[in-house]
């Protein structure tokens, strides 16, 4: 039995929200190398409650937004989260995926190896490929985490479904 | 029938994640100038409202960086703009000081007044000149209005003055007329003592009239001759049969002075020339103007000559003007 029409719309209008604060938000708040990753929030989120062929589909088209916006190489935002959204509607039955701490842990995570996938597929140098991993990606990681958390308690009854169920 | 479902289901994922996959992989591996071009019409077309929102983001940002930069530079102007009057008011005082170390012919040095935030401020003064630039009891201080008062002391870096206000303060003077001739001391008068003076020990048979100038005699040997002391304003007593005694509109403030000359060396006899009166300014100032006037001589000759070309160009009809004979019959018809 699918969800009901009504939650798939409030999901909809959080990833729409997500979306707004990624291009409207973010800009305002400093540093984009620690700044929130609201994009991925919204995949996250939504791979964790649907299947690993939707998280998939969403992860390629965030990647592909992400790479037609950013002066990186092309394909290699889109390649990373397809993995990360894929690996992350999977990894939800290996998990608690309705503990909110672990999907905040989730999105942590997934920032780090969307990272690290994209930097090794732009070919970045060792040197900036080792900072960023060490440093600023952790960093944005536990602030993208934080937000995320914000998230999931603030619209906590629209989170509580299953997409594919 | 569940099994065969979740079958199918798994397969549909792997077939999209392996769809999604192979075409980041296309992307990834696709010549530069095509990618370029397909993400140049995806931010054309599909993303064209976030890049519409990223931007409008970003010229608030940058709208605020922007705000807060005027806002610093419009704050450094009001604040510079405080002091504008004060330092107008000093760059004048200097330029009054610049004049009269031009017209002095005696040694001086000048000297900055360190007031003191005190009520007796004005009957003695710091000043920032000691005797080691040449400074020594009993030397004159003047400003560009005339006489402050002699020095008292001095250490090799300062030296105190004492200026016409302090009571102990005395000087010979005479009038500009050279009709009177007495000493020139504080006002005693209660309640207006404190920023007036008075000339006493003028002879009772002597009447000078107000608005006389009052100048340093030279008697003495302290103070040298001409300085401007002050101009009378009244009489304060007279003595039956004996002396009048005047009061006088001091020629300098010594509470409002922030740079002073000290006399050095060896004294002019006279400065009179270095103070001049008020009618001389007056003569000075009327001098520099025709100067100038001659010295534009080119601008009246360039005026004459287009006064008389829009002359001939009103008297001649081929150039758009009346003849002179038609011009009370046009006056006469507008009217």
């Amino acid at each position: 039995m699918s969800a009901p029409r009504a939650t798939r719309i409030q999901l909809l209008l959080v990833m729409l929200f997500l979306l707004t604060l990624q291009f409207y938000l973010r800009p305002r708040l400093g540093s984009a190398r620690v700044s929130p990753d609201f994009l991925l929030i919204g995949l996250m989120l939504l791979a964790m409650r649907s299947g690993p062929g939707a998280g998939a589909v969403a992860g390629f088209l965030i990647g592909l937004i992400e790479d037609s916006l950013t002066p990186a190489r092309f394909g290699a935002g889109a390649l990373a989260h397809t993995l990360v959204g894929y690996f992350a509607a999977l990894g939800r039955a290996v998990f608690f995926a309705d503990n909110m701490l672990v999907n905040a842990g989730f999105v942590a995570v997934g920032l780090w190896v969307r990272d690290l996938l994209v930097l090794m597929t732009s070919g970045t140098d060792r040197g900036e490929l080792i900072t960023q991993l060490t440093l600023y990606s952790p960093l944005q990681a536990l602030i993208t985490a934080a937000f995320a958390l914000l998230v999931l308690v603030t619209f906590r009854s629209w989170f509580s479904i299953r997409l594919d169920s | 029938m569940s099994s065969i479902s979740d079958r199918r289901y798994t397969r549909r994922d792997t077939v999209l994640f392996v769809l999604c996959l192979l075409l980041s992989i296309v992307g990834l591996f696709s010549p530069v100038g095509l990618t370029y071009r397909l993400a140049d019409g995806l931010r054309r077309s599909v993303l064209s409202p976030l890049v519409w929102l990223q931007t409008r983001a970003e010229e608030g940002r940058t709208s605020r960086v922007r705000f807060r930069v005027v806002t610093a530079q419009r704050d450094s102007a009001a604040y510079l703009a405080q002091f504008l009057p004060s330092l107008r008011a000093e760059n004048e005082r200097l330029r009054q000081l610049l004049k009269l170390s031009h017209r002095l012919n005696t040694g001086y040095v000048t000297a900055e007044v360190l007031h003191q935030p005190q009520a007796t401020d004005g009957r003695t003064l710091l000043l920032s000149v000691g005797s080691s630039q040449g400074v020594a009891p009993f030397s004159p201080v003047i400003a560009p209005e005339g006489l402050i008062g002699v020095i008292l002391t001095t250490t090799s870096q300062s030296s105190i003055a004492m200026t016409w206000a302090h009571p102990e303060f005395r000087v010979s003077a005479y009038t500009v007329g050279g009709n009177a001739l007495g000493v020139v001391a504080p006002s005693t008068e209660g309640g207006s003592g404190e920023g007036s003076l008075e000339l006493r020990g003028v002879p009772f048979r002597d009447s000078v009239p107000l608005g006389t100038l009052v100048l340093s005699s030279g008697l003495g040997g302290v103070f040298p001759k001409g300085i401007p002391v002050g101009t009378v304003v009244g009489t304060i007593r007279e003595e039956a049969g004996w002396e009048r005694v005047y009061r006088l509109r001091p020629a300098a403030n010594p509470g409002s002075v922030p740079h002073v000359m000290v006399l050095v060396g060896s004294r002019q006899p006279d400065l009179a020339n270095a103070f001049p009166s008020d009618s001389q300014l007056d003569a000075m100032r009327q001098d520099s103007l025709a100067r100038v006037r001659r010295a534009d001589s080119l601008a009246q000759a360039a005026r004459a000559s287009r006064a008389r070309r829009d002359s001939l160009i009103r008297s001649s009809p081929m150039l758009g003007g009346a003849p002179a004979s038609m011009r009370p019959a046009l006056k006469d018809s507008t009217q």
